[in-house]
This record gives structure tokens, C-alpha cells and sequence, in this order.
């Protein structure tokens, strides 16, 4: 909620204020913000302003650390699944692999693989500091992505127009060779993914 | 010429003119009154504890503790005589004598040792010009009465001169001598100091460290303790310039030889001491942590001379409390600065509402055993890291070393503090999470746990409210088998719900929505929402809600409008409006971000975006008390079981504690990063075993013990 004209903006939702009200204030340029938790602030609001906009999203501002870039962007992928998960929870039906929601494999997996990611992504050992991660922590951040793709092969749907979710992951990967194109199976982006040159650098 | 360092007299300088004399007197007369105020002070602050200190004892042991003679202490008519000071030396001396004595009592009392009184006689010393670099005691107190006696003919001056000397060298001795005789103080006036003190003069080396330091860590009692060098500031007068010394003496004026100026100087340090002692003594009442603290009003702390006004309202807050201790009042202005108003700001206990103390070393008392809920310091002991984004509420279970956190990355998750994870870089344990809670889209941003545990609620942005089965703290995380944990959904709110609170009386949840609407639910029935309250939005937009602790059947619901309503639940009328007045220029500063309802008494606390933290009595709407709190909005407000102490939350990163009765601040600390402008969403006490939490923008949960 954004403070009578004269005061300072203070970027809070306080109790009390509407869903519509949510993160009502302007944006901030990458280096107006002094928080230590800078990186998300910044993913967040750019998600905010246009999901679609992919591109966007994962271009990182001038000079910011990659492994920290590629950190953050992971917690805010499984951020958003969890969401999409519960989606997909309502939404399932019986079919012939389970009777109940609650049997549902997919489900199971997702609810799975999220929490694992949870706990590696804030584990002491490698993810002790948001700030900076060492190269071995880096590392491990490919096989996180193996694990939430496959979730991807799971529920991609019809949410996918509403949060662009699945190409935006897929896009991510790509750019900063977490996985290697053999395993990108989501029938998304088609030709897309044939033709882009991976020409990022290594994680 | 520094007469500091002078191992011979003091080169001659102009006798004392007797308009200076006068002057100086008159300033002495005010430093007695000074000190006669706060020696009474003391008296009543001792009072006060040996009454605590008996009902402990009873409550206790069932027996009446032998403390002597529990009167209340008397005090005389506060004229002071004018005649006294330098006609009738002997009353005076015995006023000294007797002052003394207390004192001396009181400092053995609070477990002041004799190491730290010795440092202090050698800061006094110090200050008067004493060199320790001879080892040759009777060397130095000759020059000690050489100075003290200018160098002249002491005796022109007669008794003038004299009697101030003496109490200089009778000061000296109440510093080092517990078992100071009557004797040894005739002696002292004679000039020769006994054997003792000069064994002790000898072992210390000079330091220049101010009085503060030698006795506190604490950097803000030190810059409160600063204050009193206004006692020997420079001032506009004749010769008061001449008297300047600061904390640590270093600026002592070295041109100055008036007997008188240095008996300030030692006066100082004493006053000083009597400060300390009163903020001893506080902190030992406070910490006795009975039910049955005697009713000290906050009046008495923040503004001692206007003790009656604040005492009667703080009375008709507090019904049938016990007869609250009344302070006689006025008298003993302090000459020195002309006004009872600069007296009040030194003495007055506003300022330490904003210390903080982290060391609680010289507040330690005998409190036995139960020390679960009472502990004074806390430290960090456990991290729970799991979420992604901040987390908006905590809650712990009611007898397990349990709780929930729930979180703006689409989850609740649950905790079981004996599983912690190895963590070899700090001193603190993280723990994982053993279960986590998927039902939410979007932020969740309420929790409240049902009074046996099994249950819990959350309230998310989505307008629901889940309802879950607690699966059991042994539950393993990677159990592929889901429990019927999800129990239901309460939907009816239309917008985000921002509170929650459960009571077992009845099992029921209360709920509070963006929506305008504050909702009774009884989760088992068919038709759970029972009641709605503010559907007209006739006091704004409910922020908070709250069931009363001594009366079940009344609610309280705090409002973005800066007020909170008092309900009752049953009638859905609503009964009395606790509001404040709205100073704040901000548009948003009265905005209340919490409100909580004391457990036993008749009080509700509010907590506002402008940073102050207010009392109600629940009765007459009235507040009771307002305080400054944090550097920054408070967002949340917790009261431990036993009703004793109150916790805060604030966006300016810090945690702090503060005793209910004092409502002073009795430890702070810092947690949490922020992100964008925020950084403490919530904080928890455990029910019944010594933790508490924090919850913060940073993702993070914290556990302190």
C-alpha cells in the first residue's frame, strides 16, 4: 500500500489490505534496492509486471552474479509449482491409474520433488548464503532442474497460459545449460527449442 | 598548573571570594536535596521489594517472611534549613552519616562487592588529584589535606573549610569500608586516613574510565549516566565555570581548589551511584515475576514528581490490584539548574524505556526455581529454513517442542524442534521441516493452532480458510502415505483473511477479512460461520482479531482506522471502543497491525504502524499507556502465558521484550532481513515451555531459549 503523496514509499502489505491492493507500489530499478534479498525483489517484480515477458525475466541485471541469479530463480520456480501443484490438485480426476486425488502419482511426485528442492535449495551446506554461492553448490542446482522438469511433463495444462510457467522453466535451462536438450520433452516451444543456439555460458 | 600530577602543595592561588562561597553552598544545598530525593527514592523502592518479597515468601512457603519492621517508610518535612549548612555541622554530618550508611546498605544489598566499590573510590580519587604512583600511603594523603585545605591557613576559613574536607575523606570511606565505624570517621576528619585505606590505595592503578563504565557495559546506561555531568557543567555564575568535569574526569579544571568543587566532583560519583541502585532495585522488583506484583503504575517510573496524576489513572484501570505505592510529593528543588523540570528528565525513568539491556549480570536475584517462563535473556538456538518467500504467521503447539509457520510461498510447514540438522558453521541448529501443508493458492498469510494441538487453522489471500489435522510431530517427511490432514475449507469471506484466533472454551475460530468482515465459526457444524460482525464496515476494514482472556464471550478486532472495538460475541454488539489519538501526520501511521488481549487482566495491547505500542483497559476504553516502541511500524505482539511480559515485532528488524508492569524494555534483539520494507511479521511465545519465535520476510522462521 502505497503512503499519502508526500511520504516515502514504503513497500508493505500490511494487514488489512485487499488482494488487489497487493504489491501496489512503483517499481524499483535493480539499483535502488539495498536489501540483501535484492535478487528476488527484483524476479518477483518483474514476474509482476508481465509474466509473458520471458525474456525479461531471466536477463540479469549488469554485473549480478550468476550463481546467485540461477539460485534465486530456482526458489522462485518452485515458489510458483507450489501453487500450480494445488491447482492440479483440485483439478484432478480418477482415472485408470488412481481412484482418488490422493493417489494420484502425479501429485505425489510433485508434492515430492517440491519438498526435496525446498530442502536442498536451503540447505546449510550448500545454500548456507543468499548472497553468494560457491561453485560446488552451483553445480548441484542441475539436478534440482532434472527433478521439477519432470513435473512439468506431468501437469503442463491449461495453467500454462496463465503463468507461462513451463516455458519460462524451459527457457531457464536452456540459457544456462542446466539440462541438456535430449531431456526436453514438454511438447512446448516446438521448434523453438530446436533452433535456439545455446550459446550461454557454463553454469 | 595541573595539580593533578603535583606531588608537592599547590602553588597559591586567590582565596575564595564569599560571594563565591555562597554560591557554591547553594549548590551544595541542592546536591544534598538531590541526593535526600533520591535516597528517599530508594526507601521506597526497598519498601516495595521487602513487600515482594514477603508475599513471594508466603505465597511460597504459606509463612511470613522476617524481614523486620515492614513499614512503610515516612519522610520528614523536606525544608530544608537553611541554618544547617554552615552553622550546625555536627546535624549535618549525622544527615551524612546516616545517608551514608543506607547507601552502603543498599550496595551491599543489590551484591555490589567491595571490588567494584574499591574501583569507584579510585575513580573518586582520581577526580580530587590523588596520584597512585607513590606507594607511600601517608605521603598521598598528606597532599590530599594539603589540597584540600588550599595550601593556606585553613583555620581563617574555620569550620567553612573544614567540614567539607571532612565529608570528602567520610566519602572515601563509605566507598571502601563496609564495616565503617563511627570511630574511623572521626578519624578520617582529622586527616589521617586508617591503615586499611592506604593498603588500598596502593593496589589500584588510577584509570580515566568514567564511572559508567566501571558500571555497565551497557552503552545506553552509560549515555543516560552522562547526563549527570550536568551536575558540575559549566553554568553562568561566578566560579561555576571553574567546575567542569566530565563522565571520566578528564576535563577536571586543575585551577580549581575549592574543597567545595571537589566534594561536588566526589558528590558526582555518589549520585551516580544512587542512580544505579534505583535502576537496580527496578530491575529486581520487576523480575520477581509474582502474579501479585504490587501495582507500580508506570507514573511513577516515566514522571516521579507528577506521580498522582498518572497513579489514579492507572488505578481505575486496575480495579481491585493492590493499593499502589504513592510517592510524597514535590519538594528539594535542585539550585543547580533552577527547575524541577531538568530534575525530571535526569531522574525520570522515560529515558529507560529505551534502554535496552542485554547483559542482565546485576540484575540477577534469587528467584528459586520455575525459571521456564520467566527468563530475562534469550538467544537464538534454532532456524527453521525451508520456505521461499516470507513468512506471515508462527504458531507452536500447546505442550510439544512443535509449531506451524505459514508462508507467502503457498504453504504451512511443521516443525518438530528435536529434529534439527547438523550444522557446522554457527552455533545455532536448523531444522527441517517435517510436514508441509499444500491447500492455499497464493500467499497464506493467518494460522492459529486449536487449544489440544490437533488441529490447525490457516487463512490465506485466496479467502479461504483450511482446516487441518495435525499429523503427529513423529511424522517421517518423506512418508509417501497421506493422512486425511486436510480436514476442510471454510469459505466464506470474499477477500484475503489476515487473523485468525481459536478458543478452546468453545472451540471456536474467529476470523478477520480484507472483506470488511470479522467471522465466528464453529468448524465441526454443518453450517460453520456462526456469526459476522463489521458487515456494514462501520469502523473500517479489520486488521486483527482477538479473544478476550478474561471474558470468553467478548472478542476485541482491531481496524485500519486506528481504533479496536471490543465485541460480544453473542449479541454481535459492540461494546466499548478502545481508541487513541491519532497525532501521527502519516495517513497510515494509526493503522493498528496487531491487537492482543492480555491473558488474565482486563488489558488490551495494540500494536501501530506509527511505532507505538498502546494500552487499554478493556472496561472504560481508556488508554492506559502509549510508548515509542521501535525505530520502525510494529507489526506484532505476543503475551507470555504467565501475563508477565509482552513481546514486539517490528520492521525495523528487531525483537524486544518488555515487562508488563515496568513496561520497560527488558531485552532486544535483532532478527531477520528485510525485503522491500518489511522484515518481523509475527512472534510466538511457546504455552508452556521456554521458547519464543520469530517469523520474518526473509524466509525464515527463528527459535530462541
Amino acid at each position: 500500500m502505497v503512503m499519502a503523496e508526500g511520504a516515502a514509499v514504503l513497500r508493505r502489505n500490511r494487514p488489512g489490505t485487499k488482494v488487489q491492493d497487493f504489491y501496489n507500489w512503483p517499481d524499483e530499478s535493480f539499483d535502488e534496492m539495498d536489501s540483501t534479498l535484492a535478487v528476488q525483489q527484483y524476479i518477483q517484480q518483474n514476474i509482476r509486471a508481465d509474466c509473458c515477458n520471458t525474456d525479461k525475466i531471466l536477463e540479469p541485471p549488469e554485473g549480478q552474479e550468476e550463481g546467485v541469479w540461477k539460485y534465486e530463480h530456482l526458489r522462485q520456480f518452485c515458489l510458483e509449482l507450489n501453487g500450480l501443484a494445488v491447482k492440479f490438485q483440485r483439478e484432478c480426476h480418477p482415472d485408470t491409474s488412481h481412484k482418488t486425488p490422493k493417489e494420484c502419482p502425479a501429485i505425489h511426485y510433485t508434492r515430492h520433488t517440491l519438498d526435496g528442492a525446498a530442502c536442498l535449495l536451503n540447505s546449510n551446506k550448500h545454500f548456507l548464503s543468499r548472497v553468494s554461492i560457491k561453485e560446488s553448490s552451483v553445480a548441484k542446482l542441475g539436478s534440482v532442474c532434472h527433478r521439477i522438469y519432470r513435473i512439468f511433463s506431468h501437469i503442463f495444462d491449461e495453467y500454462e497460459n496463465e503463468t507461462f510457467l513451463c516455458h519460462r522453466f524451459t527457457k531457464f535451462v536452456m540459457k544456462y545449460n542446466l539440462m541438456s536438450k535430449d531431456n526436453l520433452i514438454v511438447p512446448i516451444l516446438g521448434e523453438e527449442v530446436q533452433n535456439s543456439v545455446s550459446g550461454e555460458s557454463e553454469a | 598548573n595541573c595539580f593533578v600530577h603535583q606531588a608537592g602543595p599547590p602553588s597559591p592561588r586567590n582565596p575564595p571570594t564569599s560571594a563565591r562561597i555562597a554560591f557554591l553552598q547553594g549548590e551544595r544545598k541542592g546536591q544534598e536535596n538531590l541526593k535526600k530525593d533520591l535516597v528517599r527514592r530508594i526507601k521506597m523502592l526497598e519498601y516495595a521489594l521487602k513487600q515482594e518479597r514477603a508475599k513471594y515468601h508466603k505465597l511460597k512457603y504459606g509463612t511470613e517472611l522476617n524481614q523486620g519492621d515492614l513499614k512503610m517508610p515516612t519522610f520528614e518535612s523536606e525544608e530544608t534549613k537553611d541554618t544547617e549548612a554552615p552553622t550546625a555541622p555536627q546535624n549535618s554530618q549525622l544527615t551524612w552519616k546516616q545517608g551514608r550508611q543506607l547507601l552502603r546498605q543498599y550496595l551491599q544489598e543489590v551484591g555490589y562487592t567491595d571490588t567494584i566499590l574499591d574501583v569507584r573510590s579510585q575513580r573518586v580519587r582520581s577526580l580530587l588529584g590523588l596520584s597512585n604512583s607513590e606507594p607511600n600511603g601517608s605521603v598521598e594523603t598528606k597532599n590530599l589535606e594539603q589540597i584540600l585545605n588550599g595550601g593556606e591557613s585553613p583555620k581563617q576559613k574555620g569550620q567553612e573549610i573544614k567540614r567539607p574536607s571532612g565529608d570528602v575523606l567520610e566519602t572515601f570511606n563509605f566507598l571502601e569500608n563496609a564495616d565503617d565505624s563511627d570511630e574511623e570517621e572521626n578519624d578520617m576528619i582529622e586527616g589521617i586516613p586508617e591503615g586499611k585505606d592506604k593498603l588500598r590505595i596502593s593496589k589500584h592503578k588510577i584509570g580515566n574510565e568514567g564511572l559508567a563504565a566501571d558500571l555497565t557495559d551497557d552503552p545506553d546506561t552509560e549515555e543516560a549516566l552522562k547526563e549527570f555531568d550536568f551536575l558540575v557543567t559549566a553554568e553562568d555564575g561566578e566560579g561555576a565555570g571553574e567546575a567542569r568535569s566530565s563522565g571520566d574526569g578528564t576535563e577536571w579544571d586543575k585551577d580549581d581548589l575549592s574543597p567545595t568543587a571537589q566534594v561536588w566532583g566526589a558528590d558526582q560519583g555518589l549520585i551516580k551511584e544512587l542512580y544505579i541502585m534505583n535502576i537496580t532495585l527496578w530491575g529486581m522488583i520487576a523480575d520477581l515475576g509474582d502474579d501479585e506484583l504490587p501495582h507500580i503504575p508506570s507514573g511513577i517510573i516515566n514522571q516521579p514528581r507528577s506521580a498522582s496524576t498518572k497513579v489514579t489513572e492507572h488505578e481505575g484501570a486496575r480495579g481491585e490490584e493492590a493499593e499502589p505505592i504513592t510517592f510524597p510529593s514535590g519538594g528539594g528543588k535542585s539550585f543547580i539548574m533552577g527547575s524541577d523540570d531538568v530534575l525530571l528528565s535526569v531522574l525520570g525513568l522515560g529515558d529507560l524505556a529505551d534502554l535496552t539491556v542485554t547483559n542482565d549480570a546485576d540484575y540477577s536475584y534469587d528467584l528459586p526455581a520455575n525459571k521456564d517462563a520467566f527468563r530475562k535473556t534469550w538467544n537464538p538456538k534454532y532456524t527453521l529454513r525451508s520456505h521461499f518467500d516470507g513468512v506471515r504467521a508462527l504458531a507452536f503447539h500447546p505442550v510439544e517442542p512443535v509449531l506451524v509457520t505459514a508462508s507467502e510461498d503457498h504453504t504451512l510447514k511443521l516443525w518438530n524442534l528435536q529434529k534439527t540438522v547438523p550444522a557446522k558453521k554457527s552455533a545455532s541448529l536448523d531444522v527441517e521441516p517435517i510436514y508441509t501443508f499444500r491447500a492455499h493458492i497464493g500467499p497464506v498469510l493467518s494460522l492459529a493452532i486449536s487449544s489440544n494441538g490437533e488441529q490447525c487453522f490457516s487463512g490465506g489471500i485466496d479467502a479461504t480458510i483450511q482446516w487441518w489435522n495435525m499429523p503427529s510431530p513423529s511424522v517421517d517427511p518423506y512418508d509417501t502415505y497421506e493422512a486425511n490432514v486436510l480436514a476442510g475449507t471454510l469459505v466464506a469471506h470474499t477477500d484475503a483473511v489476515w487473523s485468525l484466533a481459536y478458543s478452546g472454551i468453545k472451540n471456536q475460530l474467529l476470523s478477520c477479512s480484507a472483506d470488511g468482515t470479522v467471522r465466528l465459526w464453529n468448524p465441526q457444524e454443518k453450517l460453520p460461520c456462526i456469526c459476522t460482525y463489521n458487515g456494514d464496515k462501520e469502523h473500517g476494514t479489520p486488521t486483527w482479531v482477538d479473544f478476550i482472556g478474561c471474558d470468553p464471550a467478548h472478542m476485541v478486532a482491531s481496524f485500519n482506522t486506528g481504533s479496536a472495538v471490543i465485541y460480544d460475541l453473542e449479541t454481535s454488539q459492540s461494546l466499548v471502543t478502545l481508541s487513541s489519538q491519532v497525532d501521527s501526520g502519516l495517513q497510515s501511521g494509526s493503522h493498528i497491525n496487531r491487537v492482543v488481549s492480555h491473558p488474565t487482566l482486563p488489558v488490551t495491547i495494540t500494536a501501530h504502524e506509527d511505532r507505538h505500542i498502546k494500552f487499554f483497559d478493556n472496561k472504560t476504553g481508556k488508554m492506559i499507556h502509549s510508548m515509542v516502541a521501535h525505530l520502525d511500524a510494529v507489526t506484532s505482539l505476543a503475551v507470555d502465558p504467565n501475563g508477565i511480559y509482552l513481546m514486539s515485532g517490528s520492521h525495523d528488524c528487531s525483537i524486544r521484550l518488555w515487562n508488563l508492569d515496568s513496561k520497560t524494555c527488558v531485552q532486544e534483539i535483532t532478527a531477520h532481513r528485510k525485503k522491500l520494507d518489511e522484515s518481523i511479521y509475527d512472534v510466538a511465545f511457546h504455552p508452556s515451555k521456554a521458547y519464543i519465535a520469530s517469523a520474518g520476510a526473509d524466509a525464515l522462521a527463528k527459535v530462541f531459549v
